[in-house]
């Protein structure tokens, strides 16, 4: 969903007039209030459509852990009829409790999304909903094919004397405290490094990879915890209903539910929440109010498929996308249109010397950081990389260098591990690192940038930094659950860090910008903030994470002037008295002359030069690769 | 799994006959299905409520007004390209631009089909509706005498027709001016329109001759399982995203083979295996997560760059 543009424009729109900003805030807070009255009203007038309406709300979270990470699955349905068939068994046959029994049922949901999610997650978009769509409509099949188990189609001997039904006047009270539960669960985990992870991988997954974030076991998290909250669902659906019917989780049931969170939007958690109740007061007012419509059956579903096409064509971004500028939070520039003041530029700033922590000692190996032997690529029958190999002792700089196509890019994906080598061995600090997951290699202390600029764009330029202090936030999820002062502290001193990273490359005056909306010389510098920021070692902390220290830099100074590159080049020059090793693909030769230490040429996949930089300046294999000739 | 009536011929050509008009009844739904993939690289999940709309079409047109089958299947056709053309400029061009996520169109399709369906059910209700026997004679033949092998007219109609329309697309899609530009776009929208292609107007005639298909499989289903009704569409749609995914996305011919194949698994589930009927619903889904699995380019398919 390009809910960037979206977002861009409503915050365009927004910014650009003092006066149409306030108008929106006050649209979006009056539209805010007629949601929640409306949802009142509708209680009010049918208490039992409260119950209903509570279970969407839980239904609309399940659905944003997974759209929240861009993954589309309608799986929904089949986790819900699952919590409600499980759970009636738990009750009926079991003998258990029942308030035992429900987060049972969600958490057996949780433990088959565990399972599936292995193999279903690894599927791309159109296929994972293809794959999840099956999965829903198996468990449908399976419940009717299991009638000793499960009652047949509509439980049938599972569905006498649910204790819940007969609560008619606390069950809502209960519900709603269980939502509210699970709604600052959402709210507190996303002020996390769990929360600013899962919005990275949101961004962009591959960048989050190499910030050593575990994409992989972040989305099997977030599809457990969403089959979780659709298993208490359908668990509370079925017992609020007082019967079972597997009609009721088809697959029009996940598509509700999907529809609630691109409607309500699923950057923030609210989003689906105001999705939800949305959609569940809409056909129920309408009906209230146009009596013509009262035996229209139709209507909700009617009212869901127009939501839906209106709201993926006209507000991809969903609700809060057009509150976000007014209600939610706020991204300085960009956003308000104003422009900041730009007194500190990069190539005036003067050099402060803190900000980047020394990074060496605690190594376990001698020799050279980082050894290539024999690596290769290839992609069917082209040799992108052919036995490629060189060293690159600690606290120096290498330059890699070639002509276009020659394999660097390449190189250096198989080093951090995103296309891994074909064969050949990529030695860290004396461990093999080729095959290793990205995250892995980059929490051994390999940080990246890239030659097509990969920031988290919707994100504002402190918070990409602070991805970069991924690996070295230790809060543990509770502790943010329970608000302990430890995880604050743990937040705001990253904070303190990566201003520190921005200043020292002259960006702080940016922190709160959009990184989208930077110029490509400043989104490159930010690129190298946040890969530093993962390096840099914890002030105070030296022996967990002082150790071996790699920037691999794609391109650094693409897209700056003389005076940046020049400055670009002093900044990575003084890394190297930080105890840092660098190695730096790059075209501009004069910065590659001035700051290396060696020079690898590269030419079709093939190292044709290495040496100092002087002796591969004079090599006419290297005149030859990039001049042409016989 | 019963034995002995593996060794009765007449049993096992029934059964075969069966299971290829069956697997010809999920190919023909299924071909439209997998173009519009193939073009567009999207699933349109309106392809199910298009084919049902269309069988109401025929419907009303045969039965209600009396008309013979040609005029029925040409004005079921007609409808079917109609809604299709309606779906590309009401659910898919506004929202077709620079960088957008493909995951938006598929929603986008679910919310069409929801409000077609919805529509569907409100107009016609859920009862079912069925031909007139004047429309197509329903009594079998019987090959070698009664007792023999069991073959109805509408099953002679739908293998012809899915032979037939898989030969005339193969042909249309490799020879034909249109076929060759149709190819080219699903290749590459932008070299497409860099060799100056008109890329809106061919992906416009795709539409045409994806929903003209769900038209005429419309009618072709509904003659041959009797039944005609707003959740008719539904109970195709996995079978059909499975054969699309085994057949290769996007690969007609391979979509009318890996429906051949399915109605073959599935009939003689139900034949020899106990309990078969009640089966026989998961088979589709278990072939589908096994090919998502193993080899997701499906059968015939080409592995695609980009998920190397």
């Amino acid at each position: 969903m390009s809910s960037s543009n979206a977002a861009a424009e409503a915050s365009k729109e927004a910014g650009g007039k003092g006066r149409l900003k306030t108008a929106s805030t006050i649209a979006s807070i009056v539209f805010l209030v007629l949601i929640v009255l409306g949802d009142i009203w509708v209680w009010i007038r049918n208490p039992d459509d409260l119950d209903r309406l509570l279970i969407n709300l839980l239904l609309g979270l399940s659905a944003f852990a997974t759209l929240h990470l861009r993954l589309l699955s309608l799986a929904s349905a089949g986790f819900a009829a699952i919590g409600a068939y499980a759970s009636a068994i738990f009750l009926v046959k079991l003998g258990m409790p029942i308030w035992l029994s429900m987060p049972a049922a969600a958490s057996l949901s949780a433990l088959i999304a565990l399972v599936i999610g292995l193999p279903v997650l690894r599927l791309k978009d159109v296929y994972l909903a293809v794959a999840t769509l099956g999965f829903g409509e198996i468990v449908r099949v399976a419940i009717i094919l299991l009638p000793d188990l499960t009652g047949g189609s509509t439980g049938a001997n599972l569905s006498t004397g649910f204790p819940y039904e007969a609560m008619k006047q606390t069950r809502a009270w209960i519900l709603a405290l269980v939502l509210i539960g699970f709604a600052w669960i959402f709210s507190a985990t996303s002020r996390t490094r769990t929360g600013r992870a899962l919005r990275a991988i949101r961004e962009n997954a591959d960048a989050a990879a190499t910030m050593g974030i575990d994409v992989v076991g972040h989305r099997l998290a977030s599809f457990a915890a969403s089959a979780f909250l659709a298993g208490l669902a359908g668990a509370f659906y079925a017992h609020s209903v007082g019967s079972l019917d597997a009609g009721d989780f088809k697959f029009s049931r996940a598509v509700d539910v999907l529809t609630y969170a691109v409607l309500g939007g699923s950057g923030v958690w609210f989003g689906p929440l105001l999705g939800a109740g949305f959609l569940t007061a809409l056909p129920i007012l309408l009906r209230d109010s146009l009596s013509f419509l009262k035996d229209f059956a139709q209507l909700p579903n009617i009212v869901n498929g127009l939501a839906l096409m209106l709201a993926i064509i006209f507000m991809p971004g969903g609700f809060t996308s057009v509150f976000e500028g007014a209600l939610g939070r706020r991204i300085e520039a960009g956003k308000s249109g104003v422009k900041l003041p730009r007194r500190k530029r990069w190539h005036s700033a003067p050099v402060p010397a803190d900000g980047i922590g020394e990074a060496s000692g605690g190594r376990k190996t001698e020799g050279p950081i980082l050894s290539l032997v024999e690596v290769s690529r290839h992609f069917g029958g082209v040799e992108a990389l052919s036995k490629v190999g060189f060293d690159l002792a600690e606290g120096s700089i290498l330059g890699l260098i070639g002509p276009n196509g020659a394999g660097k890019t390449t190189l250096i994906n198989a080093i951090t591990g995103v296309i891994p080598p074909s064969s050949g061995r990529i030695v860290f600090d004396g461990r093999d690192m080729a095959g290793l997951a990205p995250h892995r290699i980059a929490r051994a202390g390999i940080a990246r940038t890239y030659q097509n600029i990969q920031l988290f764009g919707e994100m504002s330029v402190i918070e990409n930094v602070v991805v970069g202090r991924h690996i070295h936030i230790d809060t543990l999820l509770p502790e943010a659950w329970l608000s302990l002062p430890g995880q604050r502290r743990e937040e705001s001193h990253a904070r303190k860090e990566a201003h520190a990273l921005l200043a020292r490359l002259g960006l702080d005056e940016l922190a709160y910008a959009r990184a989208s909306t930077l110029s490509y010389g400043d989104q490159r510098r930010v690129e190298i903030a946040r890969a530093l920021a993962m390096l840099t070692p914890e002030n105070g902390d030296s022996q967990k994470s002082a150790g071996p220290r790699l920037l691999l830099l794609d391109e650094p100074a693409a897209g700056m002037n003389e005076t940046e590159t020049e400055k670009l080049g002093d900044f990575i020059a003084t890394l190297k008295t930080h105890g840092y090793s660098v190695l730096v693909v790059e075209h501009h030769m004069d910065l590659i002359m001035k700051i290396c230490d060696r020079i690898v040429v590269l030419d079709f996949g093939r190292k044709i030069a290495e040496g100092l930089p002087e002796e591969v300046s004079r090599n006419p294999a290297v005149l030859e690769a990039y001049l042409g000739g016989e | 799994m019963d034995l002995s009536l593996l060794a009765d011929p007449v049993f096992l050509a029934q059964n075969i006959v069966d299971g290829l008009s069956r697997g010809a009844l999920y190919g023909v739904f299924a071909m439209g299905f997998t173009l519009i993939f193939g073009v567009l690289d999207i699933v349109n999940l309106a392809h199910a409520a298009t084919f049902m709309w269309c069988a109401f079409v025929g419907w009303l047109v045969m039965a209600v007004g009396g008309l013979p089958l040609p005029i029925g299947l040409i004005a079921a056709t007609l409808a079917g390209s109609l809604i299709g053309v309606a779906l590309e400029f009401l659910a898919f061009r506004p929202i077709r631009k620079e960088g957008a996520d493909r995951l938006s169109s598929m929603i986008s399709s679910i919310g069409a089909s929801l409000i077609m369906v919805s529509i569907a059910e409100a107009v016609f209700g859920v009862s079912t509706r069925r031909f007139p026997s004047k429309v197509l004679d329903p009594r079998p033949f019987f090959l070698g005498g009664p007792g023999g092998l069991r073959i109805s007219r509408a099953q002679i109609l739908i293998l012809v027709a899915s032979t037939l329309l898989m030969i005339i697309l193969g042909w249309f899609i490799r020879k034909t001016r249109t076929g060759k530009a149709i190819r080219a776009v699903s290749a590459s929208t932008k070299a497409s329109l860099l060799l100056g292609i008109d890329v809106n107007g061919i992906i416009v005639r795709t539409f045409v001759i994806a929903g003209g298909l769900a038209g005429m499989a419309g009618v072709l289903v509904a003659l041959l399982t009797n039944y005609i009704s707003p959740p008719m569409g539904s109970t195709v749609e996995l079978r059909g995203l499975a054969v699309i995914i085994l057949g290769g996305m996007g690969n007609m011919e391979g979509a009318i083979l890996a429906g051949f194949l399915l109605g073959l698994v599935e009939t003689f589930t139900i034949a020899y295996v106990p309990g078969g009927s009640d089966i026989k619903d998961a088979i589709a889904f278990l072939v589908l997560f096994f090919i998502l699995f193993v080899k997701p380019e499906g059968l015939l398919g080409k592995k695609k760059a980009d998920r190397a």
